[in-house]
């Protein structure tokens, strides 16, 4: 991030303080987006219309492949498919955020540059999202490095925040017009969906079908955008707890378990469980005397192939 | 969950919320999740007026996407780095602390926190002319080191003065007074009536452990439901009106050879962005000494475990901190 940009600013007045609200991107939305509705509205809906011809052909077939978006993050080759769930585990500070940064990198560079040039929607629940080093990331990737060519890869990323978990699902229902619009748009990431675990947990007093109400019903709605649209979701979860003392309750298959050493346990709603795909646990080496420092472990569930590598992070993001 | 009444948006009247409820339709949720054609059947509802009204709803209770291109546009008119009054701690943060952020200083008692909380007010204050929000949960902020720290960096008397204004300070001894401080300041802000001169840049919280410690243990998801609460507040104020939010935090260790971890436990790990390691430089038990040493734990630009020596002063503060 070029720092000079931003030094200037100290002394702004209050009006631009102000100006970082959410509001005001709300009104400098163009009306045609936000007014647009829903194309699966059935028959009678005057404005049916809204879809042309070819936006169901998109979301049939056209979404574009995401074979190339980090093959070394999946334990089987051609991953991932439209359809798929990747979940993204880990303690705090093992890359679990950085490796998203390299995602949306690699999604929103234009295909001269060697990315996928396809559009991601970035869904932020921990207020965790950094914008000024994913700069830094695509400046320190991009060929051409001009204010242009990064304002061109950012028009590709949209970024929401959500600050429960109500909030959250209504979002999710707003957001389906959103895909059907917008054809490129392959890629959905959730950072984190275990944001509202305790506060969830806390409101729904003693009964775990209340604490799990809404966290239930946006998994089962993230399935259906995902299958739907055919796009691909990632979601980080936090190692809220530690991984209890039963070891009979233990994820891995036995012949695994000595090859992973990962503190998982699983603690959201089974919705979210049984539609996950991969689960890839995120860890970090204390004694690193190499340069990579971080390790992921890959699972592929249905097939229960595992697969273990590092990678490290510097000025340009994650590598593998 | 808000639940429909009157009036909640145009067109939801009366006498269609009679009718929804009769289908146990209660709240927004469950009103944008049902199948509108088949309510519009059942209770002989306009179907135009339902998508109407669903559109509506959506559109006041769902967050909107932003462009990241746009993002980035507000992003570089409205963050700014604010300089810790300390070149080598600076340094360490890339430049200064962020806004939009929430940077923890962690770190066993007498490892300096409160004094690097202090030289932050002082350098902001008087370095930028910027209001500072100094919420004290331990008692631990000294108007005199305060004032101190300002005459070795001010020559001035009405300098200092203008600069000890600026600072405001809050005694909060619990979580619900620090948590209406918070929702206060976030009153203040959205109506713009900080103040006639400058606006705020930056909230320390000094510290957010003693808060929160008494709520942990015992009946555990209630506590740690009021500490993700505080922590969601932090993270809202500073990215929706750029502050820079500083919190201090104690350190545990899982057992007497482990490195130190902040406390509060695995749920509050994830809340800052960045968070820096304070120590004394060695231990000594007849003198103490005024070096620390800084070392980055977490941050989402720098390598982590860089680290810095600072000076956190005696009675004078030395020349290399002055700004």
């Amino acid at each position: 991030m070029r720092k000079e940009l931003l030094r200037p600013t100290r002394a702004r007045s209050g009006a631009q303080q102000a100006r970082g609200s959410a509001h005001v991107y709300w009104l400098s939305w163009p009306c045609s987006v936000r007014c647009a509705p829903s194309p699966r509205r059935a028959m009678g809906d005057p404005f049916r219309r809204a879809e042309s011809g070819t936006q169901p052909l998109a979301r049939l077939e056209g979404r574009s492949a995401l074979k190339n978006l980090e093959p070394y993050l999946f334990a089987e080759e051609g991953s991932p498919v439209h359809g798929d769930v990747i979940e993204f585990h880990g303690p705090e500070g093992t890359g679990k955020t950085e490796m998203l940064y390299h995602l949306v990198a690699r999604c929103i560079i234009p295909k001269s540059g060697g990315g996928l040039e396809v559009e991601v929607m970035f869904i932020d629940t921990d207020y965790h999202f950094d914008m000024l080093r994913l700069v830094t990331i695509l400046e320190n990737r991009l060929a051409e490095r001009t204010e242009e060519m990064i304002k061109q890869c950012l028009g590709r990323l949209f970024l929401v925040n959500c600050s429960s978990s109500t909030e959250l699902l209504l979002t999710l229902y707003s957001l389906e017009n959103m895909f059907c619009t917008h054809p490129s748009l392959c890629l959905l990431i959730l950072d984190s969906i275990s944001a509202f675990y305790w506060i969830d947990r806390s409101n729904g007093g003693e009964s775990l079908t209340l604490q799990e109400m809404n966290l239930k019903k946006c998994a089962n709605f993230l399935e259906k955008l995902v299958s739907k649209h055919h796009l691909a979701l990632f979601a980080t979860t936090q190692t809220l707890m530690q991984k209890s003392a039963n070891s009979a309750e233990s994820f891995f298959p036995l012949k695994l378990t000595h090859e992973t050493d990962t503190d998982y346990r699983p603690y959201l709603c089974k919705s979210w469980q049984q539609m996950v795909t991969h689960r890839v646990f995120f860890s970090k080496h204390c004694n690193s005397d190499n340069s990579k420092g971080f390790t992921v472990t890959s699972c592929h569930l249905k097939r229960n192939h595992v697969v273990k590598r590092s990678f490290s992070i510097a000025e340009c993001g994650v590598q593998f | 969950m808000v639940v429909l009444r009157a009036g909640l948006c145009p067109g939801l009247t009366e006498e269609m919320i009679q009718l929804l409820r009769a289908n146990s339709i209660q709240t927004v949720v469950d009103f944008v999740a049902s199948d509108l054609e088949y309510i519009a059947q059942k209770c002989s509802l306009s179907y135009k007026a339902l998508v109407a009204v669903r559109r509506v709803l959506l559109a006041q209770f769902s967050a909107f996407p932003t462009n990241g291109a746009d993002l980035y546009e507000e992003l570089k008119s409205s963050t700014a780095i604010l300089p810790t009054g300390s070149p080598s701690l600076d340094q360490l943060l890339d430049s200064g602390l962020y806004t939009g952020e929430v940077t923890e200083l962690m770190g066993a008692p007498g490892s300096g926190k409160t004094q690097v909380c202090l030289g932050i007010a002082a350098s902001v204050s008087l370095g930028l002319k910027q209001h500072v929000l100094f919420l004290d949960s331990t008692g631990g902020f000294t108007a005199s080191r305060l004032y101190q720290m300002l005459r070795a960096q001010a020559e001035e008397e009405e300098e200092q003065l203008e600069a000890l204004q600026r600072i405001q300070v809050v005694r909060v001894f619990d979580i619900y007074e620090m948590l209406s401080a918070l929702q206060e300041l976030r009153e203040r802000l959205s109506q713009q009536v900080v103040s006639s001169m400058d606006p705020l840049k930056i909230v320390v919280i000094d510290s957010v452990s003693a808060v929160i410690y008494p709520l942990l243990g015992g009946k555990q998801s209630e506590g740690l439901a009021i500490m993700m609460q505080l922590a969601r507040e932090l993270k809202t104020l500073a990215r929706e009106f750029s502050l820079a939010v500083v919190v201090t935090n104690q350190v545990t260790r899982d057992s007497s050879s482990a490195p130190p971890k902040p406390a509060l436990g695995r749920s509050w790990s994830f809340v800052p962005s960045t968070r820096v390691l304070l120590e004394s430089k060695e231990v000594t038990l007849q003198k103490a000494t005024t070096q620390r040493i800084a070392s980055l734990a977490k941050s989402p630009r720098q390598p982590v475990g860089i680290q810095a020596e600072l000076d956190i002063g005696s009675a004078d503060v030395t020349p290399t901190e002055r700004l």
